[in-house]
C-alpha cells in the first residue's frame, strides 16, 4: 500500500436538524440541545410514534425548498454544496472552468422512493410517471453536477451509512490520480416512510430520543441532512491562496463479510479499516486527539464499535453525535466528518447527548460533556448494513 | 498516478447465456438462447432474462434460498469471473466494486408490498434489509468470503464506468492486489410498466442501435463482472484498461474521443441518447454497438467492457449491429476485420448528460 498525499478541505458546507449550516449545528451542538419529533412529512400507521431528527423547513434555501421537481435529498446535497462552494471561495465561473468531480454518498436517494406510485400501480391502476422521472432526475452526484454545469467524474455511492465517509475517501483519490482538479465529497438523504417503516421493523428504532453508547440504549432515531466537502490538492489550493481548513490525511475501508444488517461481533472490518486508514495517513493510534464515532445507539452497533475503540484507542476520548442529528443514513460519515473539522478547528468537541450511563459490556465511555482535545489529527468512523466499514483520518488545516 | 489495471477474468449472465462461451457465441452472431418473454416475470416487453440456475455450481443451495435476483446475479457473476481467472482463494487484499442502476427493484417492491398488505408495523425486516442497495455486494463478499474494500455505487447507465474508475484507482493505490468489478440489473414487471410508458411498445423489427431517430431499445437484464489486477508489464500479452474518463457532453470537445480505435457504443435503441453520440465521436469513427446482444439497462457497458476484453484476446471485430447505419455518420467495420492498434473505446451516454469514456488495449 502506499501512502498517498492528502486532500486539503477548502470549504465545507452542512444542513441537519441541529443546524442550518455547520456554525450554526457546532452552536447547538455544544449547548446540547436537541429536540427530535414524530416525523412531520408522513404519516405512518406505527402504534409508538418514533421520533426523528427532521430538518426544519427554514433550514432550507426558499429557491431549494421549491425545487419539487427534485428529491427533498437532492436538494439538501444542493443546499450543503452552495455552502461548501462559498466556504471556498469558488464562484460559479470559475468552478465551470475546471474539472470538477462530484462523488455523494446517499440511500434515500438511490431507492424507489416511489409509494403513491405503485400502490396506484398495484391496485391496476396507469399512474403517472411523475415519481420516476423525478428519481431519474435526482441522483444526488449527477444532479449536483448538472446543476452547476461541471465537467469531471460523477459517483453517487449507495454503500448503506458508511456511503458519506466512503465518497469522501474516493474523491480524495481522484485528486491523487488526476480525475479531477476539485472534488466536492459528501452525503445527503431525507427521512422518508419507506426507510422509517424499515428501521422500525429490524426492532432498533428508539421510541425515545436515542442514547449512544448508554447502558440502556435501546436503538436509533432517524434523522436527514446533507453535507459536502471541497476537496482540493493542498499546492491547487495554496495557488488560489484558498485557506485549508483540513486535510484528508487516511481513509481505510473494509467488509464484515459477515452478516446483512449486523456487525462482526469481534468488529474484524473495523479493525481493518482503522489500519489502513492510519497506515496511509502515516500515523499511530496515539496521534489520534478525538474520534468521532459512529455511535448509532443501536445495542449491536456500540458494543462491537466501543470495543474496538477501547481495544485500538484506549486513551483517546470519542463522542457520538448522532444524539444531534439522528442517524442521518448516507450523510451521517459526511455530517460527521465535517463536525470532526469543526471540532478540530475549535479545540473541543461536544458530549455525547443521551449518555449518562457506561455500559459494562463496552468497557469504553464516550465523552458526555463537552471536553477540551489536544492535537492535529481526528478520525471519523462509520458502520453500516452490509458490514461496510469506513474510517477517515482528518487532519488540522491552516488555522 | 498510473491507474492501469490488466483483466484476469471474465463473469457474465445475460440474455445471451451464461459465461464466457456464451459471450464469445453472441459476439459472433450466435442465436441467443433466450429470447422474446421474461419466464420470471411473464412480462413481454422483450426483456431477455438472464439464468442464474448455474449459480448452484458455485454456492451452497441453502445459501441461496432466501437470496433475491440481483444478489444472485452478482454473486454469479463474480464466481465466473473468479473461475475464469482461475482463482480459488479469496482474501482481505481482494476487493469489490458493484454497480447498479436501480438495485435491488424487485425487493424494494417486495418491501412495499408487505406494509401496504399488512400494515405499516408488519413490515419486513428481512425484505427491507435485502432492499437497500448495497445488499447484492454485501452477500456477494459474504458468501464468497471477499473481506476486502467492499463499494456499491448507482450512478444509472454511467455506474459501471465510475466503477472501473474506483476499481482501477484502488489497485493502483495499493489498497488491493484484486478487485472484482462489474454491474448488475434486474428487470421487473414495474420496470415494463415504466417502460412502455416512457418508449412505448418494443419495435417488432428488434433492436436497431444505429438508427438513431428510432426508438428501438428492448429492456434487458443480467450481470456482468471483471477480475483486475495491477499489469504484469514486461513481455506479458494482456487486456489492459488505460483510463476511464468521466465528463459532460455539453461541452466536450470533439478530442476528448479518440479516433484511432474501434469505439463500442453504448448506443441500444434509445432515440434519446443517440443525439449524444453523434454529437460526441467524430465523424467517420470506426464504432460498433452490442447492446442489442443484452439489452438495454443502466449497467449494461459492464457487458461491453467484458466483450471487450474478448475481442482485444481475439484481435478481430465483431458481427456489426443489427439495422441501418448512416455510412456518412459511421464507419461500422465488418465481422472479423483486424481490430485497430490502439485499441479499443468503450463509450456510454448518460440521461443526466454525463459521458463516461474507458480506454482499453492488448499489450
Amino acid at each position: 500500500m502506499t501512502r498517498p498525499s492528502p486532500a486539503a478541505i477548502t470549504g465545507i458546507g452542512c444542513i441537519c436538524a441541529a443546524g442550518r449550516d455547520l456554525a450554526a449545528a457546532m452552536t447547538s451542538m455544544a449547548a446540547g440541545g436537541r429536540a427530535p419529533q414524530p416525523p412531520v412529512r408522513f404519516a405512518t400507521g406505527h402504534p409508538k410514534r418514533y421520533p426523528v431528527f427532521g430538518v426544519p423547513d427554514a433550514f432550507v434555501p426558499a429557491d431549494l425548498l421549491g425545487r419539487t421537481d427534485l428529491l427533498l435529498t437532492t436538494r439538501f446535497a444542493l443546499a450543503a454544496t452552495r455552502q461548501a462552494l462559498a466556504d471556498a471561495g469558488w464562484d460559479a465561473a470559475a468552478l465551470r472552468a475546471a474539472r470538477v468531480g462530484v462523488c455523494l454518498g446517499t440511500t434515500v436517494g438511490s431507492a424507489l422512493n416511489i409509494e403513491d406510485f405503485y400502490r396506484e400501480h398495484r391496485a391496476g391502476g396507469e399512474p403517472d410517471l411523475e415519481a420516476i422521472e423525478r428519481f431519474l432526475r435526482s441522483n444526488p452526484a449527477a444532479a449536483v453536477s448538472r446543476e452547476l454545469a461541471l465537467d469531471g467524474p460523477v459517483q453517487t455511492v449507495v454503500n448503506a451509512c458508511s456511503s458519506g465517509t466512503d465518497a469522501i475517501g474516493i474523491a480524495a483519490s481522484w485528486l491523487r490520480a488526476g480525475a479531477c482538479d476539485v472534488a466536492l465529497a459528501g452525503g445527503a438523504d431525507e427521512l422518508c416512510r419507506i426507510i422509517y417503516n424499515g428501521f422500525i421493523s429490524l426492532m432498533i428504532t428508539d421510541e425515545h430520543p436515542c442514547r449512544p453508547f448508554d447502558r440502556t440504549r435501546r436503538g436509533l432515531n432517524l434523522g436527514e441532512g446533507a453535507a459536502v466537502l471541497v476537496l482540493e490538492r493542498p499546492a491547487d489550493a495554496a495557488a488560489r491562496g484558498a485557506r485549508t481548513r483540513a486535510k484528508v490525511l487516511g481513509y481505510g475501508s473494509a467488509c464484515d463479510a459477515h452478516h446483512l444488517t449486523a456487525p462482526h461481533p469481534e468488529g474484524r472490518g473495523l479493525r481493518r479499516a482503522f489500519a489502513e486508514a492510519l497506515a496511509t495517513a502515516g500515523i499511530a493510534a496515539g496521534d489520534v486527539a478525538f474520534i468521532n464515532a459512529h455511535g448509532t445507539a443501536t445495542p449491536d452497533n456500540d458494543r462491537v464499535e466501543g470495543r474496538v475503540l477501547h481495544d485500538l484507542f484506549p486513551e483517546t476520548p470519542f463522542v457520538s453525535t448522532k444524539g444531534y442529528t439522528g442517524h442521518t443514513l448516507g450523510a451521517a460519515g459526511a455530517i460527521e466528518a465535517a463536525f470532526t473539522v469543526a471540532c478540530l478547528e475549535t479545540g473541543s468537541i461536544p458530549g455525547s447527548v443521551g449518555f449518562t450511563e457506561a455500559d459494562p459490556e463496552i468497557n469504553a465511555t464516550p465523552a458526555a460533556a463537552p471536553l477540551t482535545i489536544r492535537g492535529d489529527v481526528a478520525i471519523s468512523d462509520s458502520l453500516a448494513f452490509g458490514g461496510n466499514n469506513a474510517v477517515l483520518v482528518l487532519g488540522r488545516g491552516d488555522r | 498516478m498510473s491507474a492501469r489495471a490488466a483483466v484476469r477474468g471474465i463473469g457474465v449472465a445475460g440474455g445471451f447465456g451464461t459465461g464466457v462461451a456464451a459471450l464469445r457465441g453472441a459476439l459472433a452472431g450466435a442465436p441467443s438462447g433466450s429470447a422474446g418473454q421474461n419466464a420470471a416475470t411473464g412480462d413481454a416487453a422483450g426483456c431477455r432474462p438472464a439464468d442464474t440456475a448455474s449459480l448452484a455450481d458455485f454456492v451452497d443451495r441453502k445459501a441461496l434460498r432466501r437470496m433475491d435476483t440481483i444478489s444472485r446475479l452478482s454473486i454469479l457473476g463474480a464466481s465466473l469471473a473468479l473461475r475464469d481467472a482461475g482463482v480459488e482463494r479469496v482474501d482481505e487484499r481482494m476487493g469489490v466494486v458493484l454497480a447498479t442502476g436501480y438495485g435491488p427493484s424487485g425487493t424494494t417492491l417486495g418491501f412495499l408490498d408487505s406494509f401496504i398488505e399488512s400494515g405499516d408495523a408488519c413490515s419486513s425486516p428481512t425484505l427491507f434489509s435485502s432492499s437497500v442497495h448495497n445488499a447484492p455486494a454485501a452477500n456477494l463478499s459474504t458468501l464468497l468470503g471477499v473481506t476486502g474494500p467492499n463499494l456499491s455505487i448507482s450512478q444509472f447507465e454511467v455506474s459501471a464506468s465510475s466503477a472501473l474508475l474506483t476499481a482501477t484507482l484502488w489497485l493502483a493505490e495499493g489498497r488491493v492486489d484484486r478487485v472484482l468489478v462489474g454491474g448488475v440489473d434486474e428487470y421487473g414487471p414495474v420496470l415494463g410498466y415504466c417502460w412502455r410508458r416512457l418508449f412505448g411498445e418494443p419495435d417488432a423489427a428488434g433492436c436497431h442501435p444505429l438508427e438513431t431517430r428510432r426508438q428501438s431499445a428492448r429492456p434487458g437484464e443480467g450481470s456482468a463482472f471483471l477480475l483486475l489486477e495491477r499489469p504484469a508489464g514486461g513481455t506479458a500479452s494482456e487486456v489492459v484498461i488505460e483510463t476511464v474518463r468521466m465528463g459532460r457532453v455539453e461541452g466536450a470537445s470533439a478530442a476528448a474521443i479518440p479516433a484511432d480505435r474501434l469505439l463500442i457504443l453504448g448506443a441500444d435503441g434509445h432515440r434519446r441518447c443517440a443525439a449524444a453520440y453523434e454529437r460526441l465521436v467524430p465523424r467517420g469513427s470506426a464504432v460498433t454497438t452490442l447492446g442489442h446482444l443484452w439489452g438495454s439497462f443502466p449497467t449494461a457497458t459492464a457487458f461491453d467492457a467484458a466483450a471487450a476484453v474478448l475481442l482485444l484476446q481475439d484481435g478481430r471485430t465483431p458481427e456489426p449491429p443489427p439495422g441501418p447505419a448512416d455510412p456518412e455518420r459511421w464507419h461500422l467495420p465488418a465481422a472479423g476485420e483486424p481490430l485497430p492498434a490502439a485499441g479499443i473505446g468503450l463509450l456510454r451516454v448518460s440521461g443526466s448528460g454525463e459521458y463516461a469514456l474507458t480506454l482499453m488495449h492488448r499489450t
